[in-house]
């Protein structure tokens, strides 16, 4: 599985970080990493998770 | 010529068809209720409509407000600064001084060069930093009331936690925090004298920790204003005072409350508290969904311009309410909104608000709630509200609960 960063949308909620630190990673100012992200297999529930918590709609989940 | 409802000035542009007889100070809820849920009291207005309607007295001082119910139109709003204001004046309409809360008063283009400034300080990464020491101030505080059997949650817990963490963040000593939280306690909870009395010892403390620290620097919050600059320059005393005067009114009265009411559900909901007891990793997902089901804030704003919105006439000075409790509860956006599901997905709730202003303390605060829940729920053991007690709950600016008293065998 893989999510599609959206990063311009990104305002820096952060819920994803939230909920799965270990998936999304964020830059110094707390704005998501550009650049699409690979879900480690076994991480797909969390990653769906923190994607779908997105205020802002900017992490599309997407199946390979 | 301007009608009255309710005893309040309607103004002309408002269609008769809109106004409705509301308040978050005086409504069914609103006023200190035993036992009360304010923010579920609220869910009426999604069933009732209109989704955009007028109050003609829905402010601290007697002004009438829009109030935007749908999740939808607050981010539209929310997003539109250019139109929807953020700079209400809060202090120079309390006590007469031009000073501006920086950034949450600052609008775009200007807000953005303060958020860039500060927001490294308040990232996630650095909430990670800081969560050992809030631990810690959990921890004690826990332990110091465990074997009692009893607490009050809010004296005993919540506000020692947050005033603590606020404190330690300010590089200000914690022998201070007693006062701290009599400010606290007065400014957010006192009669007007003693409200306008503590944001004046407030504003004041800050201007001598400002000077204080431009004598003699330390590795501190202040001390990172004072060397800090935008656009080349050095923030003048105004600013780093407003930043520090914002700290306080946003990061000691909200956390607290969330705590309150957070402590409030389990003791009340004792199959969720099973749930989280039983279930480690529910913890962040539950505190995401306490915070939409128990929001605590509304965004003000006010309309600089004539604006029309879906047919609604705007007029510049217009204020504008975003309630996060009302949205965070619209069916269009949660799924049966009024159930409380600890482990509910989709979970786009706005308790921090939306847009450029979208809260700057979130990440501790939220980390706040998740280290205190967790460290109450394994040293606590089940808890319940004490037989013959009623937490008082209320509406207002900012919702809350006065008292919380618990127990436990």
């Amino acid at each position: 599985m893989k999510i599609k960063v959206h990063h311009g949308m990104c305002q820096g909620h952060a819920r994803c970080y939230s909920l799965a630190p270990d998936i999304f990673q964020l830059d110094d100012s707390g704005y998501i990493l550009p650049g699409d992200i690979a879900v480690p297999a076994g991480q797909e529930t969390l990653a769906q998770r923190g994607a779908r918590s997105c205020p802002e709609r900017a992490l599309e989940v997407a199946e390979d | 010529m301007a009608t009255r409802a309710a005893g309040a000035v309607v103004p002309d542009h408002v269609p008769p068809s809109l106004v409705r007889d509301f308040s978050y100070f005086r409504g069914p809820e609103m006023e200190p209720t035993p036992c009360g849920h304010p923010q579920a009291a609220l869910s009426f207005v999604h069933r009732e409509g209109p989704a955009i309607f007028y109050a003609p007295n829905n402010t601290y001082d007697g002004r009438g407000t829009w109030v935007f119910t749908k999740a939808e139109d607050q981010r539209a709003v929310l997003n539109n600064t250019e139109v929807f204001s953020s700079n209400r004046g809060i202090f120079k309409a309390a006590l007469g001084e031009d000073l501006p809360m920086v950034p949450l008063e600052v609008d775009p283009p200007d807000h953005m060069k303060f958020r860039a400034l500060l927001n490294p300080l308040l990232s996630p990464r650095r909430v990670d930093a800081m969560e050992a020491g809030a631990r810690e101030r959990a921890v004690r505080l826990i332990e110091g009331f465990k074997a009692k059997g009893t607490c009050e949650v809010m004296n005993d817990f919540a506000f020692p936690f947050a005033v603590g963490v606020f404190l330690q963040f300010l590089g200000v000593s914690d022998d201070r925090r007693d006062e701290f939280l009599g400010w606290a306690n007065e400014q957010f909870h006192g009669t007007l004298e003693q409200r306008l009395n503590a944001m004046r010892t407030v504003v004041d403390f800050m201007k001598s920790l400002i000077a204080l620290r431009r004598r003699e620097p330390a590795d501190d919050f202040v001390s990172f204003l004072l060397a800090a600059e935008v656009e080349g320059r050095p923030l003048t005393d105004k600013e780093i005072l407003g930043v520090a005067v914002l700290l306080f009114e946003a990061g000691l009265d909200t956390v607290a409350a969330a705590v309150g009411f957070d402590l409030y559900h389990l003791a009340t909901h004792p199959e969720d508290q099973q749930r989280l007891r039983g279930d480690k990793d529910l913890i962040k997902p539950a505190v995401e969904e306490l915070f939409r089901a128990y929001s605590t804030i509304q965004m003000l704003r006010t309309a600089v311009c004539d604006f029309e919105y879906k047919g609604i006439p705007i007029r510049a000075g217009d204020l504008i309410s975003c309630p996060t409790m009302i949205a965070n509860r619209d069916p269009a956006e949660f799924p049966d909104p009024d159930r409380i599901d600890l482990a509910r997905d989709n979970n786009r709730h706005t308790a921090f608000a939306y847009g450029p202003h979208r809260c700057l303390g979130s990440h501790l605060a939220r980390r706040e709630l998740i280290v205190g829940l967790e460290e109450f729920l394994a040293r606590i053991p089940t808890f319940r509200l004490k037989a013959g007690s009623s937490p008082i709950t209320y509406g207002g600016y900012v919702f809350g609960i006065e008292n919380l008293d618990l127990a436990w065998d």
